[in-house]
């Protein structure tokens, strides 16, 4: 009992050390939206005083914001689901399937880890030309996709891999394909794992800038990050617009992560059991 | 990358070939003009005000006066050219007007083939651009013309020299470090200087070579890409010397130079900072770093102080300039919107919203403050202007100069390591 | 307990090393390839065609000096490989990616590991929780890499904050400080992924079942030992994945670094990919950039191979997957 307590309280301990260390920055951001320059330059860690409107209003005011998340969210929709749907698959394949030259296949979806996006941008730009995908949504979901396979199975490999053989057993017994096993039984037993993958792939997609620099050059395509740069261009060097701006970008990623977050504590372990 | 399966490996060459074939296919070609109403797609770094507006006026005023020809602009940030423009000329279709800034990143462009080349629309009228447009040449032929022209000064605050006891501006080195001494007692950071982006550094290094370097050894040494005299290692030890008076602030490894209010810009435009070694560009970049309304009233400009036993002129300048370039799908009529750039009335406008130097000298008169008419006057008397130096040499070679002179900065590197990196780059080694 | 029939190695003991499939049920060699060609397929091809073909392209650049302009006409062969490596700079960025992904291993995971563990109790709040802690994590690196330039600014918020509080001492330049700005680095990188590993642990840890706790528990295991028999292991894989990623991200380490320091100052704070995109893609050295490239992917391709081999092998043995009972 007592060291039940004690756990708990290094727990709380812990979360409030975590928790400042986290959110005192995000805070700078959040209140920095409400100050003017003049009071950030001044008294930078001091709260607002007065609170001022203007930096938030005008930014949702302005069109654009919506414009650039409207876009940011269906190219970060499209990429996760891409990603999430062909990962899971060939995690499944890679995982549970027995087949000559599998270790192979894994490591060459390994090779993707390898090569940060910015590294490969001259030649993927001049690929993405010659298929005709500049300027298009699908030219920038489609290599995020892409490059977010590697990272998807490799951490949906183990997590399937770690499904007791027994339920496929019996789902057999009971008459399923494979494929069926796949699709009724392991994947929402693999809901946590696909969830996180999803929310890795979401975050990455929303947060890319080079790539959606390079394919768009007319500004109704942009996305949110290119928007920020794009706006801080615009409000030359308004910090406290830029921080506003970015609040204000940060919350669709944090809703999709709170929301994805629930399914996973929504729980399953307790389906294998016995 | 050494892919470990065959067969990917035999794909991807698959891939590579046709598309070195069709780098290969860059060749020049002689295009047609098009003919009847033509299309302009143009790429400009006007992505705030005032060039914004005055661009975006520029474009209706040019279709109501061309009816046939309609330009569609696109703003870029500043930052994404040196990014898109390799990127653009490599593509069957890039712009057909784009910012460029001459010397030898431009001539880089040109080996393209997609640059035009377009001395003959513009001999009847480049006279007008003055002597910068032959920064926007190469081999002779004209790629380019400045609309804007840029000299790189002392800025400094009025106001906070009198209070640290400086009454006149320096002009000579000298008197600088006086001032700086002084500054430093009055407890102010004499001068701001954004050592993170490297290039306000270089401007340092740059003017030394002006004030050691005769005008006939810096145009050699431009033209061959190679630094042979010794007023080029004279400078780096002026510099050095310089640098050991510990003038800047503190910090000014990892301060920017204009991007908010603790960028050197906002420093000085705040009151932290006394002096700053910056182009025409500063005020405008200051304006909107704070909130001070007298802001324009507190600024000055003298230009860099005279070094004794130099060989330069002291009243020659660095200077640089924002230009267009053509490619050569509409290059007529691109030359033809370039010409109109350059009159009075588009000038006049920039000159008056402080967006930039003109160079029509008819402009001038309608220079947003009398600081900026004393810097423009200072470029058109001086005997000689040198273009920065990063833009002048090919990139690479301006880039590993502005590397070696920032490590000076840190303490690291000598005075002949600035000579020996620029040639090892001209010389090819990375 | 079923028999193991996996021809590949010996069961020892409870533990088979693949989950066996009886005999009577293995399907039909034809009926198995097209499912595998189903379900790897549409991933391969999406990989091979928009990951590996520009590596390719990559690659084929390095043999070349190319300025990104006109035709592919000076070929050098492996000089580019050359150059790279006997200079300086890029020997000083290399060594700079090995610090920081030496410290990540050494700090950042035994803390993601703390916390994670002491974040998987019942707290109060603890869905919210959880999202802040990935907060850091959901903005990108260019937002991050300017909030931070803002609070460590001389006489910024945290030379106040530490003022504040009394340890005034110890402000040194954060950033300007050729000596320190790495390790600088080093801590908003921290901040910044911290969450990940937690996030990433506690879904590891909802594969260790409470009964193993509870049954070490009754058995008179203490909390420090249950963590340290029962719960370290089983969170073996996600700790090797963790660590895999860590690295991996370590070597590619860009967006952050190059918009707080743009690798300096004076080239203290490089690391391979700033290196490549300054000394590549910026001077119009495309061949070049294209050659650093394939060194930093060879470099991590080694590393992964050996990490593979040898850390990540006993995963595909699965440290985790019968049910006792």
């Amino acid at each position: 009992m007592r060291s039940r307590r004690f756990g708990l309280s290094m727990g709380y301990l812990a979360a409030i050390v975590v928790l400042g260390v986290t959110v005192v920055p995000l805070l700078f951001v959040l209140l920095g939206g409400f100050r003017t320059n003049a009071q950030i330059n001044t008294d930078p860690a001091g709260l607002p005083g007065p609170w001022v409107w203007d930096n938030y209003t005008a930014v949702l005011g302005s069109g654009a914001f919506w414009t650039f998340l409207g876009n940011s969210a269906l190219i970060a929709v499209i990429a996760t689901v891409l990603a999430v749907a062909l990962g899971s698959m060939a995690g499944y394949a890679l995982s549970r399937y027995h087949f000559k030259g599998r270790e192979a296949f894994y490591t060459l979806f390994t090779l993707g880890l390898l090569f940060p996006l910015g590294v490969a941008t001259l030649p993927l730009y001049l690929w993405l030309r010659q298929l005709g995908m500049l300027e298009s949504f699908w030219g920038v979901a489609i290599p995020e996709a892409a490059f977010s396979l590697p990272v998807t199975i490799v951490i949906l490999r183990p997590f399937m891999h770690a499904i007791p053989g027994e339920l496929e057993d019996a789902a057999v017994l009971d008459g399923a394909s494979r494929l069926g096993f796949f699709w009724r039984i392991l994947l929402p037993l693999s809901a946590p794992a696909l969830t996180t993958v999803a929310v890795l792939a979401f975050v990455t997609s929303w947060n890319a800038y080079l790539l959606p620099l390079l394919v768009f050059n007319d500004s109704a395509h942009f996305t949110l990050p290119l928007g920020v740069a794009t706006f801080q261009s615009q409000y030359s060097q308004d910090t406290a617009r830029v921080l506003a701006f970015t609040a204000l970008s940060m919350i669709p990623a944090l809703a999709f992560f709170v929301l994805a977050e629930r399914r996973i504590v929504g729980g399953l372990t307790g389906s294998v059991k016995g | 990358m050494f892919v470990k399966r065959r067969i990917p490996v035999l794909a991807a060459l698959a891939a590579v070939v046709p598309l070195a074939l069709a780098a290969c296919s860059g060749g020049s070609d002689t295009a047609a003009q098009p003919s009847g109403p033509v299309t302009l797609t143009w790429w400009h770094n006007g992505t705030t005000d005032p060039l914004k507006g005055i661009w975006e006026q520029v474009v209706a005023d040019y279709h109501q006066a061309h009816p046939d020809v309609t330009i569609k602009a696109q703003p870029l940030q500043n930052e994404e050219f040196p990014t898109k423009i390799p990127l653009a000329l490599q593509s069957n279709d890039p712009p057909d007007v784009y910012q460029a800034w001459g010397g030898g990143e431009m001539a880089s462009q040109v080996t393209s083939g997609k640059v035009a080349d377009i001395s003959d629309a513009t001999k009847p009228w480049i006279s007008g651009a003055g002597k910068l447009a032959a920064d926007w040449q190469a081999d002779g032929k004209q790629y380019g013309v400045p609309f804007e022209q840029h000299i790189v000064g002392f800025w400094y605050r009025k106001d906070l020299f009198t209070q640290a006891g400086v009454t006149t501006p320096p002009s000579t080195m000298d008197e600088l470090n006086t001032a700086v001494a002084k500054l430093k007692t009055a407890g102010l950071a004499p001068i701001a200087v954004g050592g993170k982006d490297r290039w306000p550094d270089a401007f340092y290094y740059n003017y030394f070579a002006v004030r050691e370097c005769s005008s006939d050894v810096l145009k050699q040494s431009v033209k061959a890409v190679k630094l042979e005299d010794p007023c080029w290692t004279k400078a780096g030890q002026d510099l050095k010397s310089f640098l050991a008076t510990q003038p800047f602030q503190t910090g000014f490894a990892g301060t920017a130079a204009q991007q908010g209010a603790g960028s050197s810009a906002g420093l000085v435009a705040n009151g932290k900072a006394a002096m700053e070694l910056q182009g025409d560009w500063e005020p405008g970049t200051m304006s909107s770093l704070t909130d001070d309304e007298q802001l324009d009233s507190k600024i000055g400009w003298f230009p860099f102080p005279a070094v004794p036993g130099g060989a330069g002129d002291p009243a020659a300048a660095l200077a640089g300039g924002d230009g267009f370039s053509c490619t050569t799908r509409a290059s007529k009529a691109c030359a033809d919107f370039l010409q109109y750039l350059g009159s009075e009335p588009v000038q006049t406008k920039i000159a008056a919203a402080g967006a930039g130097l003109p160079v029509n000298t008819a402009a001038a008169k309608s220079l947003k403050t009398d600081t900026l008419k004393t810097v423009f006057d200072y470029g058109q008397k001086a005997p000689y202007l040198q273009m920065y130096f990063d833009k002048a040499f090919p990139t690479a070679v301006g880039a590993a100069l502005n590397d070696a002179v920032a490590n000076l900065f840190a303490g690291q590197g000598t005075p002949e390591g600035i000579v020996t990196a620029v040639n090892q780059a001209a010389a090819g080694n990375k | 307990m079923t028999t193991v029939t996996s021809p590949v190695r010996a069961a020892r003991g409870p533990r088979p090393s693949v989950p066996a499939v009886p005999a009577r049920v293995r399907r039909s060699s034809l009926r198995k390839r097209l499912e595998l060609t189903l379900l790897l397929g549409p991933a391969l091809l999406l990989f091979a065609g928009f990951v590996l073909v520009p590596i390719g392209i990559a690659a084929f650049y390095s043999l070349f000096n190319w300025n990104g302009f006109g035709a592919l006409d000076d070929f050098v062969g492996f000089d580019n490989y050359a150059d790279a490596f006997t200079g300086s700079v890029f020997q000083g960025a290399i060594g700079h990616n090995l610090i920081i992904a030496g410290l990540s291993i050494v700090v950042q995971l035994p803390l993601s590991i703390g916390l994670a563990l002491l974040l998987n109790r019942k707290l109060r709040g603890r869905a919210v929780l959880r999202a802040l802690v990935f907060a850091p994590y959901v903005l990108s690196e260019a937002i991050t890499a300017v909030i931070w330039l803002l609070m460590l600014q001389p006489g910024g918020f945290m030379d106040q904050l530490l003022k504040g509080v009394g340890l005034g001492g110890l402000i040194h330049q954060w950033v300007a400080d050729p000596g320190l700005v790495l390790y600088t680095l080093f801590a908003v990188i921290t901040w910044k992924y911290i969450g990940f590993g937690i996030i990433l642990l506690l879904a590891g840890l909802q594969g260790v079942p409470a009964e193993l706790r509870e049954a070490a528990a009754l058995d008179g295991a203490s909390a420090w030992q249950t963590t340290r028999h029962v719960v370290l292991p089983l969170l073996g894989p996600t700790i090797r994945i963790w660590v895999f990623l860590s690295v991996i991200g370590s070597l590619q380490l860009f967006d952050l670094v190059w918009i707080m320091t743009l690798g300096g100052p004076a080239n203290a704070s490089t690391t391979m990919a700033t290196y490549l995109i300054d000394h590549g893609f910026k001077r119009y050295e495309f061949g070049f950039g294209s050659a650093v490239a394939v060194i930093l992917f060879v470099i991590c391709f080694v590393f992964a191979l050996l990490y593979q081999r040898f850390a990540l092998r006993r995963d595909t043995e699965g440290a985790l997957t019968r049910m006792v009972g």
